[in-house]
This record gives structure tokens, sequence and C-alpha cells, in this order.
């Protein structure tokens, strides 16, 4: 080897990067040669100078908040059953979107189920967070002129976590987002369109008023309307837990703003 | 629900085969964007996106290396849309900065490494700072990091050869930089 083809070795030579054969040949030059000798003392001075930086360590408060999402990114995760579905999902709403006329009949449970796992995925699934009920209402009124009811599940173990301004069948709606233990519960508040609202499921009747059921990709649903208003909750929770949810739901309504 | 246990497993697994790579991927994630908060931010972001992906590393694999890829993309990404970077693949031979760059172990007579022996802590990451960003990530890589030359040719998505000439060129700009920095101090006289 002479001292050109050293030359073009020099940094994986320093490095400790050469193939076997080329590690030996190009010591094979560096005993003979001291021009490259220095080259070489030269480059491992400054690879020293390198090392020596100092080595920060990441922030304890930066630790703690990736541990912290990661396990919230865990537990979200574990809420979607059929992870493939969700694409599978949003081309069928894009589907929906450019061609109403082809729009199957439960396209808003569909659509609220797809939000559902939509924003269970995300890392803070309410805009607003609150487990005040009130709060969350006022923040309603105020940012997009809702007027949504949000009844105190607490006493069944279901926290309120906040809401969330969403889009269902081109309209405003609202979302609110509860949470039992690791399970999240959504209740959408979409206003009827003008062509009617069209739910499709199981009639089922409970405390004495209608409630259709459907199952959609592993989660439940429970929809109703008061002809102005679809509610609808989504949630891998039970039937009795959702439909008792909606019941809570419809009284609270019915005392807010009248039957 | 029994499959809520399956998450937990899945997140130990991933604190203690990639969190613990977590000073790496913080310098690192420095000496990409030169700024704290936005450091802390895209080392998060490459962190969730691991978790995400987790699934798809290959146990036994280089978790380093895994992770520093996806740091690396998510900062690419960053970069698109903000565009606040020159963001050269290949700088080749182009001059930039105040100083110009020569080869500057040929340059006879100057004491050298006298000069980088004065050198500050501050003075590395200043001229870091200045390199293109191809030639400063082969060199927090390779020279700060101490990934192999293989393990880069992942991060940075290039053949082992334009590994090697980045390091080289990217070492003497360095080289030329700090001892320019030395002479600003003033440890060493111009004249010299």
């Amino acid at each position: 080897m002479n001292c050109i083809e050293f030359e073009a070795r020099l940094h994986p030579y320093v490095d400790g990067e050469l193939e076997m054969n080329e590690m030996a040949a190009a010591e094979g030059h560096v005993v003979q040669c001291a021009e490259c000798r220095a080259r070489v003392e030269r480059e491992r001075g400054f690879r020293q100078l390198l090392r020596r930086q100092p080595r920060e360590s990441a922030p304890p408060e930066l630790r703690a908040m990736i541990r912290a999402r990661v396990r919230r990114s865990a537990r979200l995760a574990a809420m979607r059953p059929v992870l493939v579905g969700t694409t599978a999902a949003a081309a069928l709403l894009l589907v929906v979107t450019v061609l109403p006329s082809l729009r199957p009949t439960s396209s808003l449970v569909s659509d609220l189920v797809s939000k559902h796992v939509t924003y269970a995925q995300i890392e803070q699934p309410a805009e607003f967070v609150s487990q005040d009920p009130r709060a969350v209402e006022t923040w309603f009124r105020q940012r997009a002129d809702l007027r949504v009811t949000v009844s105190d599940y607490s006493p069944s173990g279901i926290r309120l976590v906040g809401g969330r301004l969403a889009e269902a069948e081109e309209r405003k709606a609202a979302y609110v987002l509860y949470e039992k233990g690791h399970t999240l519960m959504s209740v959408f508040m979409v206003p009827v369109p003008a062509r009617g609202a069209d739910l499709s499921g199981t009639r089922v009747s409970y405390r004495g008023h209608d409630y259709l059921t459907l199952e959609r990709k592993g989660y439940n649903t429970v929809a109703w309307t008061d002809g102005k208003t679809v509610f609808g909750l989504v949630s891998m929770l039970g039937y009795e837990a959702l439909l008792e949810c909606a019941d809570r739901l419809r009284l609270d309504r019915a005392e807010r703003f009248g039957a | 629900m029994p499959r809520w246990a399956w998450p937990g497993d899945r997140t130990r697994e991933f604190e203690e085969t990639a969190l613990v790579h977590l000073d790496t991927l913080y310098r690192s994630a420095l000496r990409l964007t030169h700024n704290r908060a936005e450091a802390e931010d895209l080392v998060q972001e490459a962190c969730l996106r691991a978790f995400r992906g987790f699934h798809r590393f290959n146990p036994g694999t280089n978790c380093r290396a895994w992770l520093l890829t996806i740091l690396k993309n998510a900062f690419l990404k960053r970069l698109k849309q903000g565009a606040h970077e020159l963001l050269d693949s290949d700088p080749g031979d182009q001059q930039r900065g105040a100083i110009s760059i020569t080869d500057a172990g040929r340059t006879r007579g100057h004491p050298e490494e006298e000069l980088l022996q004065t050198v500050l802590h501050g003075d590395v990451d200043r001229a870091l700072k200045t390199l293109p960003l191809a030639h400063r990530e082969v060199i927090v890589l390779a020279d700060l990091e101490g990934f192999s030359y293989k393990e880069i040719a992942q991060i940075v998505d290039c053949p082992i050869g334009t590994v090697m000439s980045r390091l080289s060129r990217g070492r003497a700009q360095l080289r030329q930089l700090l001892g320019g920095l030395a002479r600003e101090h003033g440890y060493v006289k111009e004249s010299e």
C-alpha cells in the first residue's frame, strides 16, 4: 500500500472499519511511513477531542413524559380490536362523502364508530379537557354555539374526559368523551340533517324509550333521535351500560330543555 | 378483559429495549435541532413512532440504530415542513460558512494540534452547527455517539462509501472551523 492508497483509507483505518486484509496492509504502510503515521496520530487526536465532549443526559422530565405517553398510547392501542378495519372504514367514509346517493343507511353510525376509533388513537382525544360537565357544556356553547347536555356518569365509575368538536354527515357535531378504567366511551350529538336521520339497527326498548343498537367493528353503538338531534354512544362497554348512560342523558336533556 | 394484559408487557419491553437509548436520542436531537425545546419534542415524537412501530422491530437486531433512523426521519419530515435549514443530501465540495475549507492537515508549519488543545467545550457544538446537515449528522453519529459505518449508513440511508466520504470531508471542515474559533478566543495568534 502506498501513501495515496493509504490516504483514501485513513478514516476507516482510524475508525477500525477496514476489512481484515486491508487493515493488515494499512498497518504495514503506517509502520514504514512517518508522514502517514503523523496523519493517523492527528486524526486520532481529533477523534479524542470530540469524544471528550460532555455527554448530556436526557432531562428526567422528558423521560417521564415519554414513558407516560408510551403507556397511554399502549392503552389506546388496546382499545382498537381491528386496526386494519380503520383504514377500510376511512376508505368507506371517503366514498360515502363523494357519492352521497350511495350512502348506506347506517352511515352515520359507521361514521361515529370511525371517529371513535380515530380519537381513541390520538394522544389527546379531547380538545377541551375537564371532568366538570357544566364546564364542558359551556365550552361547546361558546366554541360552536351548540346546546350540549353533558351527563355525569361518575356514580357508575364512568369518568368525564372532555369534549371535542367533530364533523359528522357534514355537520358540526359535539363529541363528549368518557372513560371507564381504560375503556373509552364516546357520546356524539349530531344535528338531524334536513332529509332526516337515517338510522338503522336493532330496536331496543329500555325504560320506556326506543333505541337502535348496532355492532360495528367490535364496538357497541346505541343511537336515538329527538327529532332535532341524533345521539350516538360508541364504546366497547356492554349494551346495558350504554343504555343506562343513554337513559341518563335523555333524562338530563329533558330536564334542561324540556322533553 | 384479558386482552388488557398485553399492552403492559409490550410497554415494559419497549422501555427495556428502546428507552434505554434515550440519552443518545436526546443528544443527537439536540445536535440536529440546536434547540432544547425542539429536541425534546423531536425525541418524544420519535419515541412514540418507535413504540407504534415496535412490532416491526426485529428483536436481537440493533435497536439504537433503528431508533436513530426513526429520529432522523422525523427530523427530515419537520425540515420539509418548516424548511428552516438548508437540506443538502450531499453537499459535495461546496464551501460553507465564513471559513474556507482546505485540507487543514496539509498546511505545513501550522501547530494545529496545539491549536485544537485550546478548543472549549461549547466550541464543538458551535462549529458543528455551521456544518451542512449531511456532514454534521455523520460526525455526531460516528464521533460523538460511536456508531459504526454500517449503522450510520442505515440511519442516514446511504451507501457506506458515502458515509466515509462525508466523514472525511466533515471532519476536515470541523477541524478548520475549530481552529478558527480557537484563534477567535485569542489562544493562538493569527500570525502563527
